[in-house]
């Protein structure tokens, strides 16, 4: 499940609202927020959460009946979501909670 | 502590133009004090970092000017002018005695100086005082960051039973017997002027007008080479880097607004009662902002160190270790030399703020 940071950090840049084909997509946590506020993307892809900051992070991803906690997430590393079900998600960090994003699966 | 940061940087072609320029600022601000250590031993030597990281460390720190105004609650004169009122007036409690400031005491850095607060007819509570200092930008609130919204938390501790012990019929009373607030709120909130969420959003506006003024440590920041003091710098140096407290006490109100477990005794759930089956927020209570710093004692969340040293001597060593305890929170090998520098680094955060005046309430 986890890969060093650096070896995903070439992935897809993310804008400000995206939309994705299945298959893998990064969303890089750097300078204690998330580089895309939402995402959209088609059933049955994976994100990766890429902890670029120098401190430890958490995923919470819930909704659509989905309730996953990543535990500690150390820094450098990744944590990859399969995003199957259609819907919204909200995805936050435990530990610091303005990090939140949504996303939304075709 | 960040490798990246803490390294000697010995490819200075790498540099942009931008930090070509901040190295020069920091150059200039430092001047050699950061290469320059003397340590007593081998083990305790601070690898000296560059000027680039230094310049780096430098700009993560510059301050905010533009206070929030939320959509759903624009800051206005108005309301900040009844904010003011009902946060000083004791007839919102259940007693009629305490107000919002007699703990949030402007006197005493927003706090009240004591290590555990004081709640209705003089109970002892558990946890210290927060500051309202710099709230504008610090959702969510509360040791446990149990409100999302200053709005949410402004009535929380006039609606708990054992700090203000006031209640909505208390509340309405208060709001529509004193014609200022009752007229008041009328011309602010025309459709339905007398709630307690109406309260809360002119307590709320107020709030977020207390910001803390510009500190030696801004002036630093802009370039003024006297600001600090030798040994501030070198504090603000291991700040950032041995010490490690800048990764959580980050940005210019030196917090991430995070929750983590510091290692205090206790048991205290903190942010865990709030958000259940996450090992890592057992003990975990929010990152306070480190502004104005040296007068908000004592410190942490349950008020149990007195002075900023024995802070550092916590960090350094004294911390209890468990399962929940943040992985930020290692044994320092401080020196005391090193111990008194973060201390004067520290004391550069006070800002000479313009006193606040307690308001004549209305009848």
């Amino acid at each position: 499940m986890k890969t060093k940071f650096a070896a995903v950090a070439a992935a897809a840049t993310m804008i400000s609202c995206a939309a994705y084909a299945a298959g893998m997509v990064s969303v890089d946590q750097k300078g204690l927020a998330f580089s895309t506020g939402a995402l959209t993307v088609a059933s049955g892809t994976i994100v990766s959460f890429n902890n670029g900051d120098s401190t430890s992070h958490n995923i919470l991803v819930n909704g659509n009946g989905v309730n996953m906690n990543s535990g500690l997430q150390a820094p450098g590393v990744s944590f990859k979501v399969p995003f199957l079900k259609p819907g919204t998600y909200q995805v936050m960090c435990g530990i610091h909670p303005k990090m939140k994003m949504t996303v939304t699966v075709n | 502590m960040d490798k990246q940061e803490s390294r000697v940087d010995r490819r200075p072609s790498v540099l942009t133009k931008f930090a070509t320029a901040a190295a020069g600022m920091a150059a200039m601000a430092y001047g050699a004090v950061a290469f320059a250590h003397a340590m007593p031993n081998a083990a305790a030597i601070i690898p000296g970092p560059s000027l680039g990281a230094i310049a780096r460390m430098m700009e993560s720190f510059r301050r905010d000017h533009a206070v929030p105004s939320p959509g759903a609650n624009a800051t206005t004169a108005e309301k900040v002018r009844l904010g003011k009122l009902l946060f000083f007036d004791p007839r919102l409690s259940g007693s009629g005695a305490i107000s919002c400031a007699s703990c949030h005491n402007p006197s005493l850095g927003w706090q009240d100086g004591l290590p555990t607060a004081v709640g209705d007819h003089g109970k002892i509570l558990g946890r210290h005082t927060p500051t309202i200092l710099n709230t504008a930008w610090a959702e969510p609130l509360f040791w446990d960051g149990r409100a999302d919204t200053l709005e949410a938390q402004a009535t929380g501790p006039i609606m708990a039973a054992a700090e203000m012990a006031g209640s909505e019929t208390k509340v309405l009373a208060t709001i529509k017997t004193v014609a200022a607030y009752r007229d008041g709120m009328a011309r602010l909130f025309p459709n339905d002027p007398h709630t307690v969420e109406n309260v809360a959003k002119l307590i709320a506006a107020y709030e977020r007008t207390i910001v803390s003024g510009e500190a030696p440590f801004d002036r630093w920041i802009k370039g003024d080479q006297t600001a600090l003091s030798a040994s501030a710098r070198r504090g603000f140096v291991l700040f950032n880097t041995k010490a490690n407290c800048a990764s959580c006490h980050s940005g210019w109100r030196f917090t991430d607004d995070g929750f983590h477990d510091i290692g205090l005794a206790g048991d205290d759930m903190g942010r865990a009662k709030v958000m259940p089956g996450l090992t890592i927020l057992e003990h975990a209570f929010k990152t306070p902002t480190l502004r104005n710093i040296a007068e908000r004692g004592p410190y942490m969340h349950d008020g149990s160190l007195r002075t900023l040293g024995e802070v550092v001597d916590h960090y350094d060593s004294g911390f209890i270790t468990r399962p929940s305890l943040s992985d930020q929170v290692k044994p320092l090998h401080l020196t005391p030399d090193e111990k008194a520098d973060l201390v004067a680094f520290m004391m550069t955060l006070s800002s000479n703020d313009t006193p606040v005046t307690a308001p004549v309430l209305p009848r």
